[in-house]
């Protein structure tokens, strides 16, 4: 059992980021299509179809989450955000039909981050996509953590890659559990080992001086 | 039967309810400490008494162990007692100093803004600790960073930037003494909040914030 | 597209997921403040036409950079923050003295930020238990009993360890017990101390 002493700033909850969590910022860096609803001067040069040195009003183009969310204003026409299609109403029903079927890794990675993300823009479908999030997570959920209390020492990457991020933090921390039990069956628990962290920098320091 | 090696307590330490508090009393008191704040999310009030008092039990089963004869059996069994007790210690330590570190403007914003006579959250050197952590990260970042940033922006808030301890987490607990009409939120729309009285010896999951005055009242003890 | 530079850099973080160091990039954190000051100079000139020439239509991109401004200072911020934690890290792991590959890997105020660190750390320690001090850096993990290996050499019978589990004592048998429940046995010459 290690002792965890790297404990870095978690993801924000539901639709929050937070400002030091590198998870959200990674998340937030996923790209929207979206739609100008007025001009941006002098700014051409971002969108690269075409060759005019200001934004044109109604402009298809794609935005990160971060610049879409920065720029977004309920009252003000500045930008509308379209919904990725993994959060319409098409995919919303496969989803929902059976979830364990999808791979999510290939559909977000950020499946349930992003999906909260985009409740910020006022969809009218918003109460939907909640829905539909929950539910899938939730019929995905018993299996998920089904699998990493079952998987001790098996390959698990078949599993591990059809999983989000999300899923694959609490996958993690199942196995995380799951190995500290049996470690403590088996009376290892309080063998005193070198720390992994200690380990890594020698593997890497072998890895330099390989070069 | 493991037989203590400790005598009674010092004249120091001793609990405010009773007159003198037993070795076996103070360990125990110990590893309550210690569990709860190993399992909440946030940053309990500091028990220095406990800890004074466990380090003076300590050095006092120290030399006492040294009058002990070597080979006698007894020696590995209260070796193995003082190993235990440190250890516990040192955990319940290190868990607070992780939290301070982890939580540390808001631990301070909590400790400034209290009122007079209410008990501290840190002890003294806990509080110099969280000082100079402060003082050095903000020193750091400001140096490397905010000031060879625009005018409008050197300024971070680390209120706003680090986040605060997630009081919504789900912990376990058991009942210590028994608790009527705890009133518990509803979990999802349709759900209506709900009363639940919690019988002495129970366990239970729930979430942090809803049980969290019960765990400084000594009424549960998670675990 | 603005604030490419800061994403490698958290990406670079990432790919440590479990909390090394990598080197402190010293190139890209100026590469993103150049960014930042040429962001602040262009929005600034916009921001003056906005007002003496009434351009309310340059808003919108002052926004933009605005959003780009804030984006970058995130981006730097949580970058430097997360390292201050890694180095934190190796104080508990590793101990008050680096290896030299380690800091290698830290910049100057890095190893400044782990110096004061480790002072306050020991300050702190020094002043438990009213001046007596405990190294709360030790003791990690929870003691090992004092098991030994025994070899019976008679028939005893059933005996019954701590937690109630009841070993039965065959010539010959071997088993793993708590030292002190065998130290008499051994002295009857019933148990005999295997060392391997």
């Amino acid at each position: 059992m290690d002792t965890q002493s790297y404990c870095p700033v978690p993801p924000g909850v539901g639709m929050e980021e937070n400002f030091l969590s590198l998870d959200d910022i990674l998340l937030s860096h996923e790209r929207l299509p979206v739609r100008t609803e007025c001009v941006f001067p002098r700014l051409g040069f971002l969108e690269k179809s075409s060759d005019t040195q200001d934004i044109p009003e109604a402009t298809k183009m794609e935005l990160p989450l971060w610049l879409s969310k920065g720029l977004y204003e309920r009252k003000r026409k500045v930008l509308s955000v379209e919904l990725p299609k993994v959060y319409r109403e098409g995919w919303r029903t496969v989803f929902t039909a059976d979830p364990n079927v999808v791979d999510l890794h290939k559909m977000g990675p950020y499946y349930y981050g992003l999906g909260s993300q985009m409740l910020h823009f006022d969809s009218p479908e918003n109460p939907d996509i909640a829905q539909a999030l929950l539910q899938t997570f939730i019929g995905r959920f018993r299996r998920t953590m089904d699998s990493s209390q079952n998987a001790y020492n098996e390959d698990t990457s078949a599993l591990v890659e059809r999983l989000d991020s999300l899923e694959k933090v609490l996958f993690r921390s199942g196995q995380n559990g799951l190995n500290s039990f049996q470690s403590w069956e088996k009376g290892q628990a309080s063998q005193l080992t070198a720390s992994s962290l200690v380990l890594n920098y020698r593997k890497r320091k072998l890895a330099d001086v390989q070069t | 039967e493991n037989e203590s090696m400790s005598d009674s307590l010092s004249d120091d330490c001793v609990s405010q309810e009773e007159d003198v508090m037993t070795p076996a009393e103070l360990i125990s008191k110990l590893e309550e400490a210690w569990l709860n704040e190993k399992f909440s999310p946030e940053l309990l009030e500091n028990r220095s008494e406990v800890v004074e008092c466990v380090m003076e039990q300590l050095t006092h089963m120290e030399s006492n162990l040294q009058r002990v004869k070597k080979g006698d059996a007894k020696a590995s069994v209260h070796r193995m007692e003082i190993d235990r007790i440190r250890f516990v210690l040192s955990s319940y330590l290190r868990s607070r100093l992780q939290k301070i570190e982890k939580f540390f403007p808001h631990v301070l914003e909590k400790e400034k803004s209290r009122a007079e006579g209410q008990p501290s959250l840190l002890s003294p050197e806990e509080f110099a600790f969280a000082k100079e952590y402060y003082a050095n990260t903000e020193t750091y970042l400001k140096a490397v960073a905010l000031k060879r940033m625009p005018p409008n922006l050197q300024a971070v808030d680390l209120l706003k930037a680090v986040p605060e301890p997630c009081l919504d987490s789900f912990v376990f607990l058991q009942v210590k003494e028994r608790q009527e009409n705890i009133f518990v939120e509803p979990e999802t729309d349709d759900q209506r909040e709900y009363v639940v009285d919690l019988e002495e010896g129970s366990q239970h999951l729930m979430r942090y914030r809803t049980i969290a005055p019960l765990v400084y009242s000594g009424a549960v003890q998670l675990i | 597209m603005f604030c490419e530079k800061a994403i490698e850099l958290i990406r670079e973080l990432q790919r440590n997921s479990e909390g090394q160091l990598p080197a402190f990039n010293e190139d890209g954190l100026r590469q993103i403040l150049q960014e930042m000051e040429a962001l602040y100079e262009q929005n600034q000139a916009d921001v003056n036409k906005a007002k003496s020439a009434a351009r309310s239509d340059l808003i919108p991109s002052i926004k933009l950079r605005h959003c780009c401004l804030l984006r970058n200072q995130r981006c730097i911020m949580a970058y430097l923050y997360d390292r201050l934690l890694r180095i934190r890290a190796l104080r508990w792991e590793y101990g008050s003295v680096l290896p030299a590959n380690v800091r290698f890997h830290m910049s100057a105020e890095e190893v400044q930020w782990f110096s004061q660190y480790k002072k306050s750390l020991a300050s702190f320690m020094r002043s438990l238990g009213g001046g007596a001090g405990l190294d709360i850096t030790q003791d990690m993990k929870p003691p090992k009993s004092l098991y030994i290996q025994v070899r019976c050499l008679k028939d005893h019978g059933e005996f019954e360890i701590d937690d109630g589990t009841v070993i039965l004592l065959k010539k010959n048998s071997q088993h793993f017990l708590p030292r002190w429940k065998c130290e008499q046995l051994i002295r009857q010459g019933v148990l005999e101390h295997v060392v391997s």
